[in-house]
Formats: C-alpha cells, structure tokens, sequence
C-alpha cells in the first residue's frame, strides 16, 4: 500500500517522499523519534503518522479472518433492519402514502420549492412529529433544527405543538377506549425543549456546525432527525470560486450522510429555487447546482398547481415517482381539503 | 521502495560501508539506485577497496527490484486469460444488454452517467441483482441509496412460478451475495479496495461463491471534495482510485461500474463531472438520461473499447459503415502503417558487475 492512499496533508507527505518513504511497509520498523528527526516534524506529528500507517496495516491482517470487507453487510441482514426502520410522518396522509410512511430515517431528503410553498413549515412539523412517543407509532426522538435563514418562529411551533398533542388525544380516545392509563402527558412545552435550535450566520458556521453535529449527536442519543433550512442561503450570495463551492458542498453533504447512516437519524435539508436557462427556455429548478442535485438520497420538490400545494417525488432509491396535494393550516401540515384532490402515479 | 539503511535489517549484505558507498554518489533509497546510471556505479565499486561485498550488494538491490515488477505476459497468454476469465455479466436489462452485446465487460470498468435522477442507482440494484444469483456482488454506496427492498422486489418479480417457501430461500441465497458498504469519503474507499484486494489475493479457489462484480455508487460524490483548488492532490487520488479499480478489474476477474453525474458544459449542455483527466480512465461510458414527459429512459454509448461510436461531423454512409476518413480540422495526416524494426535488448543488468574497463 502506497503512501498516496494515507490521509494526510500534502506537505506532510511530500516530506515523507523526499526522505524516502514511499510505501506503508518502509515506515513498520523506524520509530517516531526517528522519523520526527528525519522528516523534521515533531514527534506527536511522527507518532500520528506512524499510527495511521500502522492501522492501515491492521485491516490487512484483521481482513484475513472476518468477511470480506470489514464492516460490509449482507442484503438479506439489510432487508430485515430495514422493516424495522421507523418513518417520521409529515401529518398529511396523502404525502406519507406517496412517501411510503414518511421521512425516512438513515437517508438525507432533499426538500425544496418556490418561496412561500411551505418548506419551513414542512420543517417545523416534521421536528415536531418525530417526538410523537413510540405508542403512538412515531419515534420519540429530538430533533435538531439548524436555521440559516432566520424563519423558525417560536410561537408557529408552539401552536403546531398544540396541535400535535390534540391530535394524539383524539387518536387515544377513538381507538384505545378501554387504555386509559395511556393518556397524554405531554405538554407543548415539553415538545420545544426537544427541539434543539442552532442559528447559522455564515457558510462557514455551518460547515463548522455540521462538523461538530457528531459529537454533539454521540451526547445526545436520542436525536432522530435533523432540519437544516435552509441549506443554500449562505452558499448563494458572495461565492466568487464556484470550484470551492461545489468542493465544500460535496464535503458536507457527504458528512450529513454519515451522520444520518451512523446514528440512523433522518437528514432532512431544505432548498431554494432558481432559475436555469435550458434549450432556450428558463426553468425552474433546485439552487446549488448539478452536482448538489446528485449529493441526496431523495428529494421531493414542493409546487404550485393552480391554487393547490403539491408535493412530487423527484428522486428516490425505491419510491415510486408520484405527486400528492397538501395544505398549511393553522394546525400545521394536514391532508389538503379540495374535492378534486388526487395523488398521481407517473 | 525505502532507504537503503532500512534494508539492511533484512539483507545484511547492504551493511554501513555499502550505505556510504551509495551515499557518495547520491543514492539514498531503492528509488535512487533504479535512476542512477548502474555501469558507473559499477565501475567505481571496482575501484573501491571492498569491491567484492560491494558488488554483492549491488547485485541484491538488483533482485530485490526484480521481484518489484509485474510478470510479462505475450499475446497467447492474454487470449487464453481472456477467453477463460474475461465474460460478459448480463445486467438483466434487456436494452443494456442489447446495446453492449451481452452485459457489462469483466476485468473493465464501466461507468454510468447521468443527470440526476436519471436512474443510474436502479441499473445498478438491477445488475446487482442480476450478478448476484451465480456471484458475490459488492456494493459501495456514498449516498445511502442502497434498496435492500428494490433487490427483493427485482428478484421476486422474475420467481413468480415459486412457492413461498421455495421464494423465499432463493431471495435469502441471492441477496446473501450482496454484500452493502457504506464509504463516506476517499481515504475510505482506498482501505475497502486495500481490503478486498487482500481478501482476493488470498480466497481459496473454487470455494464458495467468486466476487465478480464491483460497484461504486457514486465516485464523483467521493471525489468532489478533494478534487480543484490549488493543490493537485485531488486529481492525484482520482487517477490512482481510478488505476486501482482497472488493476482490480483485470486481475481479479471483476467487472467494476461507477457511477459519475453530470455538470453544465459550455453552451447549456450537459456533460460528465470528473474533468478531462478522468474521461480516459474508464474502458467504457454509458451516458443515461430521461424523458420526463413520456417516462422514457435512454441509454447511448460513449465510449467502448470494441465498439465504433459515431462521433458527430463523422458520416456514416449508412449501411452500417462508418466513414472514419479524417478532415481538416483533425490532428494528424493519414497515419502509416506501424513498421517494426527488431533492435538488440540490452544485456542483462546483471552483466553490469563484469569488469567493463578501468576508470582513469
């Protein structure tokens, strides 16, 4: 194995080539004090380099004895965790049908649409539903809403809180009569304290914000979904190296995909919209790009359809392409209310 | 290839006197000695007090770099690898298979690209699902768009004349030869190959099922981050990953797919992310893309090794022939045929140590 394939800086392995160094197996017998003295590095930067060389070499022995690949897993395994895998309802029957249950955990959802369509209020009920406790078939995790643009309003989450709870209570009073022990003992109030709310000024808050995400996520286990509206603001005005734009969007997106496979939680990032000169017309199409549009497991894209809001699934691993209506109310997300509604199979 | 002084451990021939010696001249490492001019060095080892052990340690740096090199093969050899080894791996898409005569290449690397969501993921759950009834399929996915539930629903719809119970063990057998890989960034990608090349090396034939098919879904999502800037340590990483899928494809009977996505092009038009050092790396490119309005998706050949693609501005004169005559505009006059002219191979570097002569 090659130098090339450590992660490490360039100037460090610059130095490592000019002093000879050129394969893993040339660094197993020296020390660090040596090395440190050779390269003219400190000794911890020694000690940091010889420890990834030495654990590269450890997967090649470790490999020898478990499966294949170290931490692959098999379809069948796969297919049965995922039956198991909780989906965040977006409370409007319709969008969880076409969603197949709704926001799915493990996978970063791309959800984006035109001004005034609903995205942050999307964003707020979906970090509200996924605190409905697990006997009401939700998740009864937090939620972590990152907030760029400044339109999370305190009072419109507390009064879809509300709803929220009125909603469960309905649900235990039709169906579970006879269960009177489970009443709610929730309280609006309750609901916000789980909401973990971090507010980002620039892009590079929120590049910092999403690194230091894992560690705050290994704290607080039971965080189950994270809102990131929206992700394009900062990313939009004052980027003159378009290259460093598409170099430090591809890096977060790939960490955000981390995140949500490592601690199984749902990404869910809200996008603007602009326009694309194609063939000679303008459309409309999602902010930051092809190669943003490739970065998502799923995405829904939310429009207008004479006076209606719909919601069409534009990309999906295993959802079928597919568009259904819904509503903002005072209450937050329901079904939309039209006689002429209906979801349309592509 | 290390210093020299690290070698002596293990061939003590190579002891501190030889180090000097080297050093004299500039040799640190085995890298130096393989650009220094051997003969030279030779002769000076002569006129050295020691020549004997030092002519020996030449003669050992010699052999270790032997063993450096990858075996030559000729001609037969490469038509009998190819004929035994080097199959087709039929997608299980009947267009596909169609249009490549059979399925993908075995010890090539295809790649996929598209616009997004142009259904590049599904071709390779479907092949995926394909390969895995006779083979082991390993799946790297950057983007966590690996369907364990799309694999079932592939191999269920074509089992329908099964029982259950009878369906359901082949679903288990066939998607235990899948095995799913999450890889979240490069240096990752480089420690699973690293591992599956070891694992490669070492299986026991003809036990268990093979590994023939790689993919990777997708590359460019792994090398956007490092790729640009200043430094070209991205481009670097993309060519040695691209290297060390081919060295894997060739030598270990794999096909290996990537998936690539599109980015805007001069004038509006679309074409591969990745950049021009990477559009000679894969052996083929298969462009998809999809009408939206009739739900009509395309497939078209960018480039393949056994396939003439009609380039545009080419004519074809339309019984399928294809006019490959060049025009102004082009790079070179009609090219001579090769003439090869047979020359002496140098002796053996071995010879070097035969006394050539005294150095005034």
């Amino acid at each position: 194995m090659e130098i090339w394939r450590l992660p490490i800086s360039a100037s460090q392995r610059g130095k490592l080539i000019s002093a000879g160094y050129t394969s893993l197996s040339s660094l197993s017998s020296i020390s660090s004090s040596d090395l440190s003295r050779e390269l003219k590095v400190s000794e911890s930067e020694a000690l940091d380099i010889l420890k990834l060389a030495s654990h590269s070499r450890g997967l090649e022995i470790s490999s020898a004895s478990c499966s294949v690949v170290e931490g692959a897993q098999n379809a069948w395994d796969m297919l049965h965790d995922e039956e198991s895998l909780m989906h965040i309802t977006t409370s409007s029957a319709d969008l969880d049908n076409i969603l197949s249950g709704g926001i799915h955990c493990k996978e970063v959802t791309e959800i984006g649409g035109v001004p005034g369509i609903g995205k942050t209020q999307l964003g707020i009920q979906i970090a509200v539903n996924v605190q409905i406790p697990h006997d009401f078939g939700g998740l009864g995790g937090k939620a972590i809403y990152i907030d760029t643009e400044g339109s999370f309003m305190v009072e419109r989450a507390f009064q879809i809180a509300e709803a929220c709870i009125e909603d469960m209570s309905e649900y235990n009073r039709f169906l579970r009569k006879d269960f009177q022990a489970c009443e709610i003992r929730m309280h609006p109030k309750d609901i916000l304290e789980n909401i973990f709310y971090f507010r980002v000024c620039s892009y590079t808050e929120q590049i910092a914000l999403i690194n230091y995400l894992d560690k705050f996520i290994s704290e607080h286990k039971d965080v189950k979904v994270v809102v990131v509206d929206s992700v394009t603001f900062h990313f939009r005005q004052d980027f003159d190296d378009m290259a460093l734009r598409t170099r430090v969007l591809s890096g977060m997106a790939l960490k955000l995909m981390k995140l949500a496979k490592k601690f199984s939680l749902a990404v869910v990032l809200l996008n603007q919209v602009t326009t694309k000169h194609t063939e000679g017309s303008f459309q409309l199409a999602l902010a930051l790009g092809d190669s943003w549009s490739h970065t998502c497991t799923s995405r829904i894209v939310l429009y207008w359809n004479g006076n209606e809001r719909y919601a069409y699934i534009d990309k999906s691993p295993s959802l079928r392409s597919a568009s259904a209506a819904y509503s903002v109310t005072a209450r937050g997300i329901r079904n939309s209310s039209s006689s002429c509604k209906r979801i349309k199979m592509m | 290839m290390s210093p020299l002084k690290n070698l002596e451990r293990e061939y003590p021939i190579i002891d501190s006197n030889f180090q000097q010696f080297c050093a004299s001249h500039g040799i640190f490492s085995v890298e130096d000695f393989l650009i220094h001019d051997l003969y030279t060095l030779a002769a000076y080892a002569e006129q050295n007090i020691s020549s004997e052990t030092l002519k020996e340690g030449i003669t050992q740096v010699l052999s270790i770099m032997d063993d450096m090199h990858q075996p030559c093969l000729n001609g037969m050899e490469l038509l009998e690898d190819a004929k035994r080894n080097k199959h087709f791996l039929p997608t299980g898409i009947q267009g596909i298979d169609l249009l490549l005569g059979g399925g993908i290449c075995v010890g090539q690397l295809t790649e996929l690209v598209g616009p997004s969501s142009s259904g590049k993921t599904q071709v390779c759950l479907q092949t995926a699902s394909n390969v895995a009834r006779n083979y082991m399929v390993l799946y790297l996915d950057t983007g966590n768009s690996f369907s364990p539930q799309r694999i079932a629903h592939f191999l269920g719809k074509t089992n329908e004349l099964a029982s259950a119970k009878a369906k359901d063990q082949i679903l288990q057998k066939v998607m235990s030869n899948i095995l799913c890989h999450s890889v979240f960034d490069i240096f990752g990608m480089f420690n699973v190959l690293h591992q599956l090349e070891y694992h490669l090396g070492h299986q026991d034939r003809g036990g268990g099922c093979q590994m023939r098919l790689l993919i990777v879904d997708s590359i460019s999502l792994l090398i956007a981050p490092v790729l640009g800037g200043t430094s070209s340590q991205g481009r670097a990483l993309m060519t040695s990953a691209g290297y060390l899928l081919k060295k894997l494809a060739h030598q270990h009977n794999l096909a290996v797919l990537v998936i690539n996505h599109t980015v805007g092009g001069e004038g509006g038009t679309s074409k591969p992310a990745l950049g021009e050092s990477w559009k000679s790396i894969p052996h083929s490119r298969l462009l998809l893309s999809c009408d939206r309005g009739s739900n009509v998706y395309n497939v078209s050949i960018l480039k393949h090794p056994s396939m003439v693609v009609t380039p545009d501005g080419v004519k074809s004169t339309g019984e399928n022939v294809v006019d490959m005559t060049e025009r102004n505009g082009l790079t070179a006059p009609r090219a001579h045929d090769l003439v090869c002219i047979p020359v002496p191979r140098p002796n053996n570097l071995l010879n070097v140590l035969e006394p050539v002569g005294k150095i005034i």
